[in-house]
């Protein structure tokens, strides 16, 4: 589904010149769950913020099932983002003014859904969630479990085709890190495609092919055969 | 989408609920002086233009080397009319010269001015009595109309329209006229009356001497006015010209011209006067739009300080497709909100202040009436501010990365905080322009109060009279009736009061030198009664017989002028008689602090004067309210004229209307600069408030490594010292050169003085120390543990 290409990032400041991705050639399948890992500085938020579209590459080819994404201008790239990827941060990332219900309901409103459509969506997935009794809360009155569900939630309700996930479980206890990659599996087991990023070996043990980067290279990948069997 | 935002701006600015109310609170105010400024500008700048031919009417006014002047003599209208075909009508005027007193049974008025009108120049000034203007016809030479007020007091039953009698003067003068009806008086006009009477024909017979008279004339819509200037101005030459053969009045009469002052300059900044209160008008006009401009500031500022709590917001929608225009506009429609209700209370807050900005200016404004300009200006300003407010934050909070801002580490780029601190020194330095400005204007005018006049108006009462008292021996008798009343000192007649109105002036010779100089008639003891000052010979005294023929007194000026060395004994030549100086005064401020004491010769008798009319006692002041009273009682066998129409003012309140200007301007100049002190304090607040805020980690930080709290303070205070010092360097000299234009105005004056900028770099640095340090407390008491838990 995914082809990247020679990809290249380099990030300038007045003095120095950092090279984050250095040609870089990657590779998803639609229905994968890749988790992508590598020491600090290895360039993995930044291939996953290209991924997004929230950042230019200098040179390279992104490719989307056959659609080049690179050329695009920042309105069709905002319009494509909104169709076909969901995000998930390791800071939740919710708006503290919104409620968890109006949080959830926001990328439909700018895929402009229909208002009564957009509740049946989002009680749809605030119930399978398991958050239901929270729609009425601003986040702030959340446990940070609580948040990453309800950021996961806002990140399944336009039913993307790509979900990439900036160390889900970074700022969560083990126990509630858990249940979010467990929601991440059961996300993956009906087909949606999910791009990771961790530090964490337990977390990408859950998924089906660990890419390890360094210095802004593929170093080597590793097929996680434990889940693969588990799948079969 | 957009109920969503709503709630997201709503619970933003709930949550900053401080910053908001500071925001819309300063806007609202700024806003409300901003209204009035406006309607004031609005008031000024359209005298007379209800009248339909406004931009095709001017007055003719003649110009000679030494001045310039709009009185003209009645046959030059007349000759306008006749030469130039682009001239539709030509009239002329003439203003009342006696305060007249009106009576009708027990009521009486007095109308200051009874102005005089021809038919053609009421046409052009659009004069409507209240039945219509109609042209006297028949053997009626003229029709009266007094000012509906004064109708109402003459006549308070009266419904009809119809002609009455009325009795003028003393009611045993036995005067009467024939008043045709009410004339509604419009105090926005440059037409200003209590009475008028439209006349057939003005100045019959009198020739090119009279210069008595205003003219107007109506020119038809293009004509060309410079073309007709010269016209006129060659018409009027050879008008003067006719049967001259005198060759030096023929070589005076060719640096003679005339001017054509349009009817929009007349209020304002008349060509023949000054133009100083149309400079006072754009000088409030600026004030008013720099106090918005501050407030606009304060308000770019807090929201762009206030980005990083929205960049989140702005990350996650962008995330989620969002274009950068729906975010721009998003913003502008919050700020616009703000701005609405800043707009809604700024009218609130202006409706409680118009009495009192109605009281300074002695005017009637309001806000609620259908024709007022505010209601399409009102709108245009707000569209303004929401966009020179809003448009800067918008575009950087529109323009964050997401990619940048979903880090969560986030901090507002450098940049945008170089243009927070030029915006914020801006503010400073219009408040310290403004606070220097203030204490400058206190100085002069404390300085125009306690300086020496020359004379003393104190205690010294001015009598309104219609009885002419040119001759001495007429008005020995009066002033020996007013010395008989216990508490009167002294008593004298003169044609002119010093309250600041200008004299006539005439041509007179000594030394061979011909120069126009104000002239003054007076009578024995005017130089005593007003305590002016001896510098040689001696004044007036009954005891030279040749005082009341010939005997004349200069002042200072006028031996300046005629560079004469010793004056007194020399001769000096006016109106055909060879004056004998006998003693000089010393110069004194009749005429205020703005124009030069001007060169003036004093003398009992001259010919080709104007009316002694003007009686001034001096009164002891422990006797002044018995001396009144008696003045009141007797004043019917005094002076039988005004009968018991007893009419008098004290000369120091008289000459303190000189002040009022000067006053309504420090007023303004006060409230304008405590408002941009206020509103730019009000910023800061908040600015040092988010700044501080900003800074609790590092704060924190420091704490911890053993930074004392003074120590934090002066790291807090340190950059917005640097601003206000920096604020202080630019606004000097521009403070410096304004003063210096303003002070030049005045002919007496105060040195640039120094203190006023000490003290505004005092004021404004120990305000900014405070407003920081408020703020600063807090971070500074806090517990370091809690600033860097939360991270």
């Amino acid at each position: 589904m995914i082809k990247i290409e020679n990809l290249e990032k380099i990030y300038k400041t007045e003095e120095v010149e950092t090279t984050a991705l250095n040609g870089i050639n990657f590779h998803v399948k639609e229905g994968e769950f890749v988790s992508i890992m590598g020491p600090s500085g290895c360039g993995k938020s930044t291939l996953l913020n290209v991924m997004g579209l929230l950042d230019k590459p200098e040179s390279g080819s992104y490719k989307f099932i056959d659609t080049e994404l690179l050329t695009l201008n920042d309105r069709e790239r905002s319009n494509f983002r909104k169709r076909n990827m969901g995000f998930v941060f390791q800071n939740f990332n919710l708006i503290d003014e919104l409620t968890v219900f109006e949080n959830i309901e926001l990328p439909l409103i700018y895929n402009k859904i229909p208002a009564s459509e957009r509740k049946t969506l989002v009680n749809e997935i605030i119930e399978r969630m398991n958050i239901v009794n929270r729609s009425g809360h601003f986040p702030q009155q959340l446990s940070g479990g609580q948040q990453q569900r309800v950021a996961v939630a806002r990140a399944l309700v336009t039913k993307p085709k790509l979900v990439l996930a900036d160390e889900p479980t970074g700022n969560l206890d083990s126990s509630h890190g858990n249940e979010v990659m467990e929601l991440l599996c059961e996300l993956n087991e009906t087909g949606t495609t999910i791009v990771m990023v961790t530090h964490s070996s337990h977390d990408a043990s859950f998924s089906n092919r660990i890419i390890n980067l360094k210095d802004g290279h593929v170093v080597s990948e590793k097929i996680n055969k434990r889940r693969n069997e588990e799948l079969i | 989408m957009f109920k969503l935002n709503l709630k997201i701006a709503l619970r933003n600015l709930w949550k900053n609920r401080g910053i908001t109310a500071i925001n819309v609170g300063g806007l609202a105010i700024a806003l409300a002086a901003f209204i009035l400024v406006t309607m004031y500008f609005t008031y000024e700048t359209s005298f007379d233009k209800s009248n339909p031919n406004y931009e095709n009417i001017y007055v003719v006014g003649r110009i000679y080397p030494e001045f310039k002047t709009n009185y003209t003599s009645p046959p030059f209208a007349k000759a306008i009319k006749q030469n130039f075909p682009e001239v539709e009508l030509a009239g002329i005027t003439k203003g009342g010269f006696f305060e007249l007193v009106i009576k009708k049974d027990k009521n009486t008025v007095f109308a200051k001015n009874f102005m005089q009108a021809d038919y053609n120049a009421a046409k052009i000034l659009n004069l409507k009595p209240n039945n219509g203007l109609e042209k006297p016809a028949g053997d009626v030479e003229g029709l009266s109309y007094l000012s509906s007020e004064n109708m109402k007091a003459l006549f308070p039953n009266k419904k009809d329209n119809k002609p009455e009698m009325v009795g003028i003067g003393a009611s045993n003068s036995g005067i009467t006229s024939r008043i045709d009806g009410g004339i509604k008086k419009d105090l926005h006009s440059n037409i200003i009356f209590d009475g008028i009477s439209i006349r057939n024909e003005l100045g019959k017979g009198e020739n090119y001497g009279y210069n008595n008279y205003t003219t107007y004339i109506q020119v038809k819509p293009g004509a060309d006015i410079g073309n007709l200037e010269q016209k006129i101005t060659n018409l009027y030459r050879a008008e003067l010209l006719k049967g001259e053969t005198d060759k030096k009045t023929i070589e005076e009469i060719k640096n003679v011209s005339t001017f054509l002052d349009p009817l929009s300059n007349l209020h304002l900044r008349p060509k023949a006067g000054n133009d100083a209160p149309y400079k006072i008008l754009i000088a409030l006009s600026v004030l008013g739009t720099l106090i918005l401009v501050i407030a606009c500031i304060n308000f770019t500022n807090l929201s762009i300080a206030q980005a990083t709590k929205r960049a989140k917001e702005v990350g996650v929608k962008k995330v989620m497709g969002a274009y950068r225009f729906q975010l721009t506009s998003q913003f502008l429609v919050e700020i616009f909100m703000q701005c609405f209700s800043a707009t809604i209370l700024a009218l609130i807050l202006a409706e409680l202040i118009l009495p009192n900005f109605n009281n300074l200016f002695q005017l009637n404004l309001s806000i609620w009436h259908i024709d007022n300009p505010l209601f399409w200006q009102l709108p245009l300003v707000l569209l303004s501010i929401t966009l020179i407010a809003g448009i800067y934050p918008a575009m950087v909070l529109s323009g964050f990365k997401p990619s940048l801002v979903l880090k969560g580490n986030f901090s507002t780029s450098k940049q945008s905080s170089w243009l927070r601190n030029g915006l914020l020194v801006f503010q400073f330095s219009v408040a310290v322009i403004f606070i220097i400005g203030l204490f400058i204007i206190n100085s002069q005018l404390k300085y125009m109060r306690s300086q020496d006049l020359g004379f003393t108006a104190n205690q010294v009462v001015y009598i309104k009279n219609i009885m002419l008292f040119n001759k001495p021996e007429v008005f020995e008798p009066v002033r020996e009736r007013f010395l008989k009343i216990p508490g009167v000192k002294l008593a004298t007649v003169a044609t002119d009061v010093p309250n600041g109105a200008e004299n006539g002036s005439n041509g007179y010779t000594t030394n061979g030198l011909q120069a126009n100089i104000d002239f003054v008639d007076v009578d024995f003891d005017y130089f005593e009664t007003l305590d002016i000052k001896l510098k040689d010979g001696r004044f007036f005294s009954s005891s030279f017989k040749t005082d009341t023929a010939n005997a004349a007194v200069i002042n200072e000026s006028a031996v300046a002028k005629y560079g004469l060395k010793n004056p007194v004994g020399k001769t000096i030549r006016g109106c055909n008689i060879d004056y004998k100086i006998v003693g000089v005064a010393k110069d004194f401020k009749a005429q205020g602090f703005e124009s030069a004491i001007q060169p003036t010769i004093y003398a009992i008798k001259n010919p080709c004067g104007n009316y002694k009319t003007q009686i001034m006692l001096k009164i002891e002041e422990n006797k002044m309210a018995d001396a009144l009273i008696a003045l009141k009682a007797q004043w019917p066998e005094i002076n039988p004229k005004d009968g018991e129409d007893f009419r008098y003012e004290f000369l120091d309140e008289l000459y303190g209307k000189l002040f009022k200007k000067q006053e309504q301007l420090q007023s303004v100049f006060f409230a304008a600069a405590l408002l941009t002190i206020f509103i730019a304090v009000l910023g800061l607040f908040a600015f040092a408030k988010y700044i501080t805020n900003g800074r609790i980690k590092e704060i924190a930080v420091r704490k911890i490594l053993g930074a004392s709290d003074v120590q934090i303070f002066k790291l807090i205070n340190r950059s917005f010292f640097i601003m206000v010092i920096v604020a202080n360097l630019i606004s000097w000299p521009v403070a410096y050169i304004l003063t210096k234009k303003w002070l030049e105005t005045f002919a007496y004056r105060i040195d640039l003085p120094l203190l006023p900028f000490v003290s505004s770099a005092l004021i404004t640095i120990t305000l900014t120390v405070i407003t920081v340090s408020i703020q600063a407390k807090k971070a500074v008491k806090a517990n370091p543990v809690d600033a860097l838990k939360y991270e």
